[in-house]
């Protein structure tokens, strides 16, 4: 009872404000199920960069997080989001139905790109893309870059004819590589060595990563095709932003790697190292990326 | 003292108001509408809407925003901007021990040990705050109890009940602990108080200081001499932590504390502790109460490794109190621990905050913790005679899963000729003990 009457008088409380953008505010936005751990995240560099922008009339920062990419392009086109840090994958998106533009690449955990690992068990005689004709794979969810649109898209590069399964215990057409949602990395991980489905794949950093692959199943395991690298994460900016704003955000996230102040902001905002800029082949080849979306959506 | 808390309550008041103020007009401009508020049930990753509108691709954001509501027992509630969410918790500790004696009587028994209720969260995006109450003993007992300004990171300002930042192992949340019950040395550190603090996070330092008064049930009218109106005490701490590697399964965390405490107007001090089990009610150290005692003096150490699977936590900490036409007794100990999972996972460490948290097992039978404890207390200094003890402690968890543990510990126990509880028991008493948890947070 305790419990309903806090919950109640929380929500109502909860009730907030409508927030509408003002040109003093500079609001980054980001795609999350997890708000308020997200959230911690993102206050520190909102708030860094507003620090450096008060002489162009910014004065406040604000966070905007969407509970999908959808709704996340329809707050760029708006106006009311004018930074938006994402994946390559959300990114091609925004850039389609917002306009948004890409301005920098992250090093987000440290690293400037990743690529996905396919692997299965050792004694599988699973060798290549080809070998899981009427076998099973274990995707992570049908949102995630390096464990559904990467590896994916890897198959149907090949010709390769897939098939959403409704249970891990259906098999697919011999034909056919059916796929199944196991939500996590370790999910994924534990399927493929208890043999339940044939292979699984994910991200080269979740392979090294003992939480995601606990090692006495990665000696189990072994990696039989990775797929090209791509840039593990960027920052975009709404294409009608104020140039000057546009540039100095450029300029202030380009500095922050060598700033001392920025360490802890840094680390704070998903332990990413730095930010550079990418080359204008790189960015269309982000933009591209939308091709590979809709390639992919159409499996599901 | 007391002037100096007030000041400082009364510049963080107007710190606040100010912030409110500001954000007033913000606050109000909410479409009085809220038919179409939308909330989510996000459990395990999954969004289920519960009620109100779908989303379309025309998404209104003049709307009020979304609320997401998760479960993992307990309940999170935040809004898609994550400036207003709230937490509510609590912790169930179970727990039993039986005790081999060997010249008193310690008395086997049962006991719910924490039976508690946690709530934070976050409102107007620049606030945070946190209460917890226990129950274990039938009556409520105010845990944590404050609210913090988190607009400056990555300074962060705190007024209200807290823990005054001493010591990896206090710091750490006995829902995280490897062992029952702290070390012996624990009993030094000072724990919560009312008081104002600060910390700032660095990339890989931490530092947190506060000035305090006593703990919140402290009441002034009863220090000093019959009759008399005497003073609370007040103290000032920090403790500044460096982890120059925080990697997921390693981690090397250095710290070190200082803690100044002058004593209230009553000028008593005592230090007493149990052994390392929480079902006795024998302390068999105990310095009896060292009169014309005007402060304390803490100095801590701390080292913790992790290296995947092992790791090893070792404190020692030091305390110098100064009386008046006394000599200055100067008491130390230190305790040093180490553990193996045996099921592959590792102690989970926690940069931002210089502790251990959490343990997520990695196979669906939960994760296996060998431990093993060494500590040691040495309360006999200049002439008091509180006793010295030596702990042994071997220690099993099993982590079903990340909020349900169990803990079996093991105690050998050896004290010395003056460890009788200011002469209440027998001392050089030896006993071994067993004791027992079944703990969930959720």
């Amino acid at each position: 009872m305790l419990l309903l009457l806090t919950l109640g008088c929380s929500l109502a409380a909860l009730q907030a404000h409508a927030s509408s953008k003002d040109p003093e505010t500079l609001v980054i936005g980001k795609i999350s199920h997890n708000p308020k751990k997200h959230y911690q995240y993102l206050k520190p560099m909102v708030k860094y960069a507003v620090e450096r922008m008060h002489d162009l009339g910014i004065r406040k920062g604000k966070i905007r997080m969407a509970r999908s990419k959808k709704q996340l392009a329809d707050m760029v086109r708006r106006g009311e989001v004018d930074w938006v840090t994402e994946t390559p994958i959300a990114a091609a998106y925004l850039h389609e139905k917002s306009g948004a533009e890409v301005l920098l690449r992250k090093w987000k955990k440290g690293v400037p790109d990743y690529h996905s690992v396919f692997f299965s068990l050792k004694q599988s005689n699973i060798n290549k893309l080809e070998d899981l004709r009427g076998k099973v794979i274990a995707l992570e969810d049908p949102a995630s870059t390096s464990a559904f649109y990467l590896p994916v898209n890897a198959m149907l590069e090949k010709g390769l004819r897939l098939i959403k399964l409704r249970s891990i215990r259906e098999k697919p057409p011999a034909d056919r590589i059916g796929f199944v949602f196991a939500r996590e990395e370790i999910n994924i991980a534990t399927l493929v060595d208890k043999g339940i489905v044939d292979a699984g794949a994910f991200s080269n950093l979740d392979w090294g990563k003992e939480d995601h692959l606990p090692s006495k199943y990665r000696t189990n395991f072994s990696i039989f095709l990775r797929t090209p690298p791509i840039i593990r994460a960027v920052e975009m900016v709404r294409q009608d932003i104020d140039p000057a704003i546009r540039k100095r955000l450029e300029e202030i996230l380009l500095h922050a790697g060598n700033d001392p102040h920025a360490v802890s902001v840094l680390h704070a905002y998903q332990q990413t190292k730095k930010f550079d800029k990418l080359s204008r082949d790189q960015i269309d080849s982000i933009y591209n990326l939308r091709h590979i979306m809709d390639l992919v959506d159409q499996v599901l | 003292m007391k002037k100096i808390i007030m000041l400082l309550f009364s510049c963080f008041s107007s710190v606040l108001l100010g912030q409110q103020k500001a954000l007033m007009p913000h606050s109000i401009d909410r479409n009085p509408q809220t038919s179409g508020d939308r909330f989510y049930l996000q459990q395990q990753g999954e969004t289920v809407a519960l009620q109100g509108n779908e989303l379309s691709d025309a998404y209104d954001t003049s709307q009020p925003r979304d609320v997401l509501i998760s479960t993992k027992g307990g309940v999170e509630v935040t809004t898609n901007d994550g400036e207003f969410s709230f937490q509510l918790g609590g912790r169930v500790l179970i727990d039993a021990a039986v005790y081999s004696e060997d010249k008193n009587t310690l008395g086997n028994g049962s006991e719910l040990r924490d039976i508690r209720f946690d709530l934070e969260g976050r409102f107007y995006a620049d606030f945070i705050y946190e209460m917890s109450i226990d129950f274990s003993d039938g009556e409520a007992d105010i845990k944590d109890a404050w609210f913090a300004y988190d607009a400056n990171y990555p300074w962060r300002y705190t007024i209200g009940h807290f823990k005054e930042p001493f010591s990896l192992e206090e710091m750490t949340s006995k829902k995280y602990l490897t062992f029952m019950e702290r070390a012996l040395p624990n009993t030094m550190v000072p724990g919560r108080s009312l008081g104002f603090g600060m910390n700032w996070i660095g990339g890989q330092t931490t530092f947190t200081a506060g000035l305090f008064g006593d703990d919140y049930n402290d009441d002034a009218d009863d220090e000093g001499d019959e009759g008399d109106e005497g003073d609370e005490g007040w103290g000032a701490t920090g403790r500044l932590t460096y982890a120059p590697l925080a990697d997921e399964r390693s981690v090397i965390h250095l710290g070190l504390a200082a803690s100044y405490r002058k004593l209230d107007d009553e000028q008593e001090f005592r230090f007493d502790s149990r052994p390392e089990s929480h079902l006795t009610d024998i302390r068999y150290l105990d310095t009896g109460k060292l009169n014309m005692s005007d402060s304390l003096t803490l100095f801590g150490l701390e080292g913790a490794w992790v290296s995947g699977s092992v790791s090893f936590q070792g404190e020692w900490i030091q305390a110098l109190l100064l009386r008046d036409e006394h000599e200055n007794p100067s008491f130390s100990g230190w305790y040093l621990q180490g553990s193996w999972f045996l099921t592959g996972e590792s102690r989970h460490y926690k940069q931002r905050s210089g502790r251990f948290g959490r343990v997520r097992p990695l196979n669906d039978y939960g994760a296996v913790e060998l431990a093993a404890r060494y500590s040691t207390l040495d309360l006999n200094v200049a002439g008091i005679e509180g006793g010295s003890s030596d702990n042994i402690t071997l220690g099993i968890n099993w982590h079903l899963n990340p909020q349900i543990r169990l803990m079996v510990n093991y105690i050998i126990v050896e004290n010395d000729i003056f460890a009788d509880a200011d002469g209440d028991v027998i001392g050089e008493d030896e006993p071994a003990l067993i004791q027992f948890r079944a703990q969930a947070d959720f």
